[in-house]
């Protein structure tokens, strides 16, 4: 206890002295930064899930061709979650002597669980947003059911048996899906007039998609029980399975989160480590006295750890306090783009930032600390003895170890820990022995040059091995920034490759051929770009290599909901954009070759077929073969038309083909769509403008949200850089002061360590955009999936702003031997 | 024990046998001390004395156990230091020995009161402060508790160093040029208030210089010549 109450007093005399300044500033910056970017991203991921939810229009919805039994409405009530039920079919509308096919979706009573439904009762403008379904006796309809069955608000319209009053137009709902249902113009009833439509019969095609919404643990729970319940028909709806589109973006942000953690954590815990070195040889003869005076090697070691452990303690709090207040002012500068409730910060991530600042500090400062246990007694008589440096195993093993387990604990992906680590350490090892052989040869060159050049150059020869730990140390901190950069550059790039500015927004199905020319003539007009036309066939595939397709596929498998339906089939002498043949060859686009199919790599893994095996595929009552040529990975989250099988051109000749296409129409020009519409009565427009616009808000949130992290973790870079060059500069400036007044005049020593700075800045810049750029290769490649290109700007602006910087701060920190007296620096730093 | 053994352990605080110490540099052996045979009695005051290389800070870092010699054993206190590891010849300076030095040594982000505490605080002694600060006193401190080394002139330092030698009342004070980085009149001043306090505490002291009139002062004067006693 005595020797606590010690440590503490020898802290807190150190700490008077201003000892401990630039190892306290190092240790709050990692803990800030580890505790603001753990809390932002936490508060991040929850935001962007509750509103990713709103896609599903709940946390969690379980679609069904039957009603669920009881149970599992009890079990929901037993674990305190909200349920809402819809059940989604086709009907024929029939109006005004006008007919239509309708997708007719009943809700309950809670619906929609997450997110709004708009409508209007003026015809798009004064938009209204709610939170409850149309009451009983109601129905909403989408401004198309007006047109086309020559209705209006407050009239009756009758679906199945059931008369009901049109009382809004519906114009968006969170759940609506791109499939045969939603396609159909949407109307919707409340859950309570179903029955008495009398549409849904024994046998009748219906899907029931049962939701709900409450708290994680309790989802979490039901989500498992609800495994173990599923028939082969039910299937839970997951955000990144069911809209790809925004589940690719939402996890791509994530890791992205995940890296810039440990991109900070790793600058601070460099700054950690240098400013730890510099603490300890600053105490060498501290040391030396304690043991002069009976302090044994454990006691020095217990001395300074439980300094270490209370300045942790101290540091991790304020920090964690910083970071908590550095997280709010993020989400302040984001408040115009993030929903008005933001999830609340949790206490475990909180926990999270203080207890890996202690890791940091443990990591990073323990193996320079330990140095002080070996210095001599004997060092009080010869100042010259220096303790011998901790073995190297221990030095980066300890950082090492903390660095692997907080990439994964952040990642919780181990090929991106060891992408990260292996090509990291390997390209460092590299680099490292380069400089230093480097530098060796770089001696005779001395003699040749200018005395300002020679010192400086001196500077960094006097002991190369500090030197290539110094050159090591900067380059990690500018790695770690550029990475952030370049990383944060390509990801927001991608994104807006993804969803261009007039991206199509709307698709148009059943155009008949005969309508083609007149239908491009009517867009011309109406001022609209019509993109590439695909032809489609409605068929299912029913046998692989002769065994019916049911007998392989297993339940509930992606093979066995494509081989449920109808697919829409398609032909092309060229390979669809965004497409990439990953097993075989592309026909020849001069080809006439029939019965060829190429198939999307994720369904032909499902059905588990390969190259050359025969599939069969019915077309009404028609029957044809195709033999697979090809697979291709597609491009899910693009907006565009993709399709699961495309045959060669004339394979699909003779059957009954429709046209699809997609195209951009600003919302001001809506009117368009619905001449369109009425004059292709037969062609159904799907409106993904809504959906669009809602994937684009959170990519601009995410975008934005990046953005500050990034401005964080280059602020964070700037700060230990300096800090940095700052614990490096005790050696420098004695021997600035003396050679002062061995007669130096200032300009020499200006120059001399401005070029000493510079070199220094300018080798680290340099290493850093070759390691950047080895693992954004090897990180694009394994972890995020991205196309790799070189950067080239970087190569020149990465040197530039290493040399830049540690130049003035090299320059700023050993400005005192030029403007302070030499015999008062002398005594200085003599005394430390 | 006999009596006479238990007398001579008590008369003789410090015995070498043989003790030597050689280094060996790459090509060569270097014989810095061999041979000494040495005892000093209780409250003795020893001078060793030699010219620069001569050995004589290497045969005080040896008694003191601030090294370990090459050949023969030394007895402290009738421990013997030489059979013990780094940690337990830490432990007899703390129980027995006192230091000043040359430099000083003070720590210099420590105010003099807290330099003084130090060693006493490492010994668990709760009333560290008073005793620092009588000592202080006594050494004409009492004004400057709270400045730092670099607050204070070479002589106050110096003063500062022999009140944190003698504030634990060590058994034995080893001094390394005490006067080495002194002016004259300071030195003088540094020397009587040395004396009088290894009087007071009837310390042994044990007194490295190449200062004739100095090594005159105390009781025995030892001379080293290319590492052996003559």
């Amino acid at each position: 206890m005595n020797r606590f109450r010690l440590a503490l007093r020898l802290l807190w005399r150190e700490g008077r002295s201003g000892e401990l300044t630039i190892l306290l500033i190092a240790l709050i910056i990692a803990v800030t930064s580890s505790t603001a970017i753990s809390l932002f991203a936490d508060r991040l991921h929850r935001t962007m899930s509750t509103q990713a939810a709103e896609f599903l229009a709940a946390d969690l919805v379980i679609t069904s061709p039957t009603l669920l039994p009881p149970v599992w409405q009890e079990k929901a009530k037993q674990l305190n979650l909200k349920q809402a039920q819809t059940a989604e079919f086709s009907s024929v509308l029939i109006e005004n002597d006008e007919l239509l096919l309708a997708g007719i979706k009943s809700v309950s009573e809670l619906y929609p669980l997450r997110g709004h439904l708009k409508v209007t009762q003026t015809d798009y403008n004064d938009e209204k947003i709610t939170t409850k379904p149309p009451k009983q006796g109601n129905v909403w309809v989408e401004p198309r059911i007006l047109s086309a069955l020559k209705l209006q608000l407050g009239d009756s319209l009758m679906v199945g048996e059931k008369k009901l009053t049109i009382s809004h137009i519906l114009t968006y709902e969170p759940d609506k899906r791109g499939d045969f249902y939603s396609f159909s113009p949407r109307v919707m009833i409340n859950a309570d007039d179903l029955a008495a439509t009398e549409v849904i019969q024994a046998g009748s095609h219906v899907h029931y998609f049962f939701q709900y919404s409450g708290q994680k643990d309790d989802l979490a729970t039901f989500s498992q029980w609800a495994k173990l319940h599923l028939n082969a028909s039910q299937r839970l709806m997951d955000v990144h399975e069911d809209r790809p589109e925004l589940g690719n973006a939402l996890s791509r942000a994530e890791r992205y989160l995940g890296l810039s953690s440990i991109i900070v954590i790793l600058i601070a815990g460099v700054a950690i480590a240098m400013a730890t070195q510099r603490y300890s040889e600053r105490h060498f003869n501290t040391s030396a006295i304690l043991r002069c005076l009976g302090c044994k090697q454990n006691e020095i070691i217990w001395l300074y750890s439980y300094q270490f452990l209370f300045l942790g303690l101290f540091a991790s709090s304020l920090g964690t306090l910083l970071g908590w207040l550095g997280q709010q002012g993020l989400f302040y500068l984001l408040r115009d783009l993030l929903p008005a409730e933001v999830a609340n910060p949790s206490f475990l991530a909180v926990i999270l930032g203080f207890i890996t600042g202690q890791a940091i500090l443990l990591g990073f400062a323990l193996p320079p600390l330990l140095r002080l246990k070996k210095v001599s007694a004997l060092r009080v008589l010869r100042r010259e003895l220096e303790p011998l440096p901790s073995s190297a195993w221990l030095v980066y093993g300890c950082a090492l170890t903390l660095i692997s387990l907080l990439i994964w604990r952040y990642t919780n992906d181990l090929k991106m820990t060891a992408t990260l680590l292996g090509g990291g350490l390997i390209t460092l090892i590299i680099m490292g022995s380069i400089i230093y052989a480097l530098l060796i040869q770089a001696r005779p060159l001395l003699p040749k040059l200018s005395l300002s050049w020679r010192l400086g150059l001196q500077g960094l020869l006097r002991t190369p091995k500090t030197t290539v730990s110094q050159i090591l140390a900067f380059t990690m901190t500018l790695v770690a920034m550029i990475l952030s950069f370049v990383v944060s550059s390509d990801l927001i790039r991608d994104w807006q490759q993804q969803l261009p500015d007039n991206a199509p927004n709307h698709f148009a199905l059943n155009i008949f051929p005969e309508q083609i020319e007149t239908f491009k003539d009517d867009l011309k007009q109406e001022n609209i770009q019509l993109n590439q036309l695909y032809p489609v066939v409605k068929g299912r595939l029913v046998e692989i290599n002769d065994t019916p397709v049911q007998q392989i596929v297993s339940k509930e498998s992606q093979g066995q909901r494509a081989t449920h339906r109808d697919l829409s089939l398609t032909f092309s002498s060229q390979l669809p954009q965004d497409n990439k043949i990953t097993q075989g060859q592309w026909w020849d686009s001069e080809s006439t070759e029939k019965g060829l199919v190429s198939i999307e790599e994720k369904l032909a893994k499902s059905l588990k077929v390969t190259l050359g095996d025969k599939l069969t595929f019915t077309v009404g009552s028609q029957q044809f073969n195709a033999r697979i040529s090809n697979i291709r990975s597609v491009k899910w989250d693009t907006m565009k038309p993709n399709f699961y099988m495309v045959f060669s051109p004339s394979t699909l000749d003779g059957y009954a083909k429709t046209y699809l296409t997609s195209f951009y129409l600003p919302k001001e020009n809506k009117n368009s769509l619905n001449r369109l519409v009425k004059k292709y009565s037969a062609m159904t427009v799907l409106e993904v403008d809504a959906i669009l616009d809602q994937f684009k808000t959170i990519l601009t949130q995410l975008t934005q949200a990046i953005n500050y992290l990034l401005y964080f973790a280059l602020l964070a870079g700037f700060t230990v850089l300096f800090a940095a060059v700052y614990a490096s500069l005790d050696q420098r400036i004695y021997e600035g002061a003396l050679m002062r007044t061995l007669g130096a005049n200032r300009a020499l020593l200006r120059n001399s360590h401005l070029i000493e700075f510079s070199l220094l800045g300018f080798i680290s810049g340099f290493l850093a955009i070759v390691i950047a750029e080895t693992l954004t290769f090897a990180l694009y490649y394994f972890a995020l999936k991205f196309e790799y290109h070189p950067h080239y700007l970087l190569w020149i602006l990465s040197p530039l702003a290493g040399t830049i910087t540690v130049a003035i701060a090299g320059y700023l920190g050993v400005n005192k031997v030029i403007t302070q007296p030499p015999m008062k620096i002398l005594r200085t730093t003599a005394d430390n | 024990m006999s009596q006479s053994q238990v007398n001579q352990t008590v008369e003789t605080i410090i015995e070498t046998e043989n003790l030597g110490k050689t280094v060996f540099s790459s090509d060569a052996e270097l014989n810095i001390l061999s041979a000494v045979d040495l005892r000093i009695k209780s409250a003795e005051s020893l001078a060793i004395v030699g010219a620069s290389g001569s050995g004589k800070s290497t045969l005080l870092s040896l008694l003191a156990g601030l090294d370990t010699p090459s050949t023969g054993s030394i007895h402290l206190k009738g421990h013997d230091i030489t059979q013990m590891d780094e940690d337990g010849r830490a432990a007899i300076r703390n129980q027995f020995v006192g230091f000043v030095f040359q430099s000083f040594q003070l720590l210099s982000n420590l105010s003099a009161l807290e330099n003084v505490m130090l060693p006493l605080e490492l010994a668990n002694d709760n009333n560290a402060e008073y005793s620092a600060t009588l000592l202080l006193e006594r050494v004409g401190l009492g004004e400057r508790l709270s400045h730092t080394p670099k607050q204070l002139s070479g002589g106050e330092q110096q003063r500062v160093a022999l009140a944190r030698a003698f504030v634990t009342r060590p058994a034995i004070l080893f001094a390394d040029e005490p006067t080495g980085n002194l002016d004259s009149k300071t030195g003088s001043h540094i020397i009587d208030l040395l004396f009088e306090l290894n009087q007071e505490q009837q310390t042994t002291l044990v007194l490295v210089t190449h200062d004739k009139a100095l090594a005159n002062r105390c009781q025995r004067m030892i001379t080293l010549e290319a590492g052996k006693v003559i």
